[in-house]
């Protein structure tokens, strides 16, 4: 990894606080315990299917004013920031592109993580997420209505709190409808954690950790992104990693696919009441337009009829 | 891929070929092109394999070295993969251009290996939270002819199947710090657990079907292609075959290109994955066997690149 000397880059080798607390030397068991209580009940409140969609998740555009479309996407503790930007020509490319190109960075902020702190330089992750948000975006766009130009599409993940790459492919077709690109479908996406039987829909971070670790027995672990165009009944992306069999990744994508549909209606809720106040901005702003000039016809007549009277 | 252009009838053909379970070169939809694995071809690597997949040449070396272990995971070694895509094969790679490419098989190997259910990364440790084994794996594309992932797939777990590892002789504490002996006889050492090292495998879609292996011109013709790794079988890996099957199960799903698929699709494909999977975990295993019983012989000849 190149160093980026114009920063002032602390000493490699601090490691977070966090290490000398219990919390740390908790074994997989403990931490698998903690994330359910004993009635099946997640940390937050939530049932093991139940995802962060209803009444967890805020969303809204028109985040970023320089940007042509911004969203910002709020899963509890997850919160992300995106912005769209009008399509420029492709930077440093000679050969003509028919399709119009998406450029996507997923940047996490320093203080975002509960482990550890991000580095400034992108990190493997975040150019995975980059990746993984390019290609459930791709088939979304109509790239063909912009040969040789692509249109920047950038993340900024204030807080990690599990599902960060769902919740950015929300955020990002969110803001790339209110940049009005045109697209085919609404594009939604949800992830789900997977621990031995368990499926945590919607999983925190507590959650993914835990997925992520190799259990010593061989049960399934795991976690699954799914983005999907629930009108088209397609899905543009699906990222698993961990260890499962098929029949885990088929209830898993049973339910992902229930999810993603879930979220449409929220997100179209939005999209017209952008389209409801805009109509109504334009409405008041012709009136009050309407206003002046009526105002100004009654004193020209005033003055015309000075002069003539003069 | 470079250099390589089809007209829309070509295309038209090839797409009716799969339609009818018979494609351009002979083959089922579930085929492979036949393969050639050399595995001990570089001397100054612990492991090494070169494998050919009709036009696709792939050489993995394995390198072997000592570092710290991560404070989160004090009993387990590492592993990283890194991928080059010489010149030598598309022009396209001159420069940074293969750089997209290769960081993207990179990731996908890290994440096919991340469980401990496909690799088993304790094997790799010296001495908890003070010293473990650093796998550097070493991929370098020679020729690029369609299909990298299986290829790349099928290479790193032949050369991780013939890596060599020294065994520790002596471990002393020396005020908290690990001095280390090894052997310094190159057959006083120890082989990987590999057999559980997943495959991946390719389905690339053409029309309504999805076909394992493709070939370049095949896969100009699609749009999507769904990509699955797969557990071994450790049975297949090891002389006694006392050991039950284990394996087939997913490490990684992913999906490559700019177009999508429909959720029954998806279910096709991967269970079709699986099955390939499964046949090709088992014919690399034969195959690593019969020539690790050469070499034991030392009847084994070297073909090398010049054959």
């Amino acid at each position: 990894m190149p160093l980026d000397y114009r920063r002032f880059n602390g000493p490699e080798d601090s490691v977070s606080y966090k290490r000398f607390t219990k919390d740390y030397l908790k074994s997989y068991d403990e931490l698998y315990k903690e994330l359910l209580d004993d009635n099946g009940v997640r940390k937050d409140g939530r049932a093991l299917s139940e995802a962060r969609s209803m009444c967890m998740f805020f969303a809204r555009t028109d985040m970023v004013s320089q940007a042509k479309g911004s969203a910002y996407v709020e899963l509890r503790k997850t919160k992300v920031v995106c912005s769209v930007f009008d399509p420029r020509e492709i930077p440093h490319q000679n050969e003509f592109s028919q399709l119009g190109q998406i450029f996507c960075e997923v940047k996490f902020a320093p203080f975002s993580c509960p482990r550890r702190r991000r580095p400034h330089a992108p990190d493997a992750e975040e150019k995975a997420l980059s990746v993984a948000l390019r290609k459930a975006l791709e088939p979304t766009v109509c790239r063909h209505l912009f040969p040789n130009y692509q249109v920047d599409v950038f993340i900024y993940i204030l807080e990690h709190d599990g599902a960060c790459l769902s919740a950015a492919i929300n955020a990002a077709g969110l803001a790339l409808a209110d940049a009005a690109v045109p697209m085919y479908d609404i594009v939604t996406a949800c992830s789900v954690a997977i621990v031995g039987d368990r499926l945590f829909v919607d999983p925190t971070e507590a959650e993914e950790h835990v997925a992520t670790i190799s259990p010593e027995t061989n049960s399934n672990h795991g976690v699954i992104t799914m983005s999907m165009l629930s009108e088209l009944k397609q899905i543009s992306d699906f990222t698993l990693i961990g260890s499962m069999d098929t029949e885990c990744v088929n209830t898993a994508m049973d339910i992902l696919e229930k999810e993603c549909e879930t979220l449409v209606p929220q997100i179209q809720k939005i999209l017209v009441t952008n389209v409801v106040k805009s109509f109504e901005q334009r409405q008041r702003l012709e009136e009050e337009a309407n206003d002046r000039e009526q105002a100004l016809n009654i004193k020209m007549e005033e003055w015309r009829k000075l002069l003539n009277a003069g | 891929m470079a250099g390589l252009l089809l007209s829309p009838t070509e295309k038209v053909f090839i797409v009716h070929g799969v339609q009818e379970d018979y494609r351009s070169d002979g083959r089922s939809n579930i085929d492979y092109r036949p393969m050639e694995l050399e595995t001990d071809v570089v001397s100054h690597a612990s492991g090494s394999a070169r494998l050919r997949l009709a036009n696709t040449d792939i050489l993995v070396g394995v390198k072997t070295e000592i570092d710290v272990p991560s404070p989160e995971n004090p009993d387990l070694g590492k592993i990283e993969f890194f991928v080059d895509c010489s010149a030598n094969a598309t022009p396209e790679f001159e420069g940074r251009g293969g750089e997209q490419l290769a960081i993207g098989i990179s990731n996908l190997m890290q994440r096919a290996y991340h469980s401990s259910q496909a690799f088993n990364l304790k094997q790799l440790c010296i001495f908890e939270s003070k010293q473990c084994w650093k796998l550097y794996v070493d991929i370098l594309i020679l020729e690029c002819g369609g299909n990298l992932c299986d290829a790349v797939s099928l290479a790193v777990k032949a050369a991780l199947f013939n890596t060599r590892i020294p065994f520790v002789k002596a471990a002393l504490m020396d005020g908290g710090n690990v001095d280390l002996q090894l052997s310094d006889d190159p057959y006083d050492s120890k082989l990987l657990d590999v057999g559980s090292a997943p495959l991946q495998v390719t389905l690339c879609k053409i029309g309504d079907k999805c076909v394992v292996d493709p070939s370049a011109e095949e896969e100009s013709c699609s749009v999507i292609s769904v990509i699955v790794g797969i557990t071994g079988n450790s049975s297949c890996f090891s002389e006694d075959n006392s050991s039950p099957d284990t394996g087939g199960k997913f490490t990684t799903i992913d999906m490559n290109g700019p177009g999508s698929v429909a959720p029954k699709t998806l279910k096709d494909a991967i269970n079709q994955g699986r099955v390939a999977a499964k046949l090709l975990d088992k014919s690399l295993g034969e195959a690593l066997l019969r020539e690790r019983q050469e070499s034991v012989k030392l009847k084994k000849y070297s073909y090398g690149f010049l054959k």
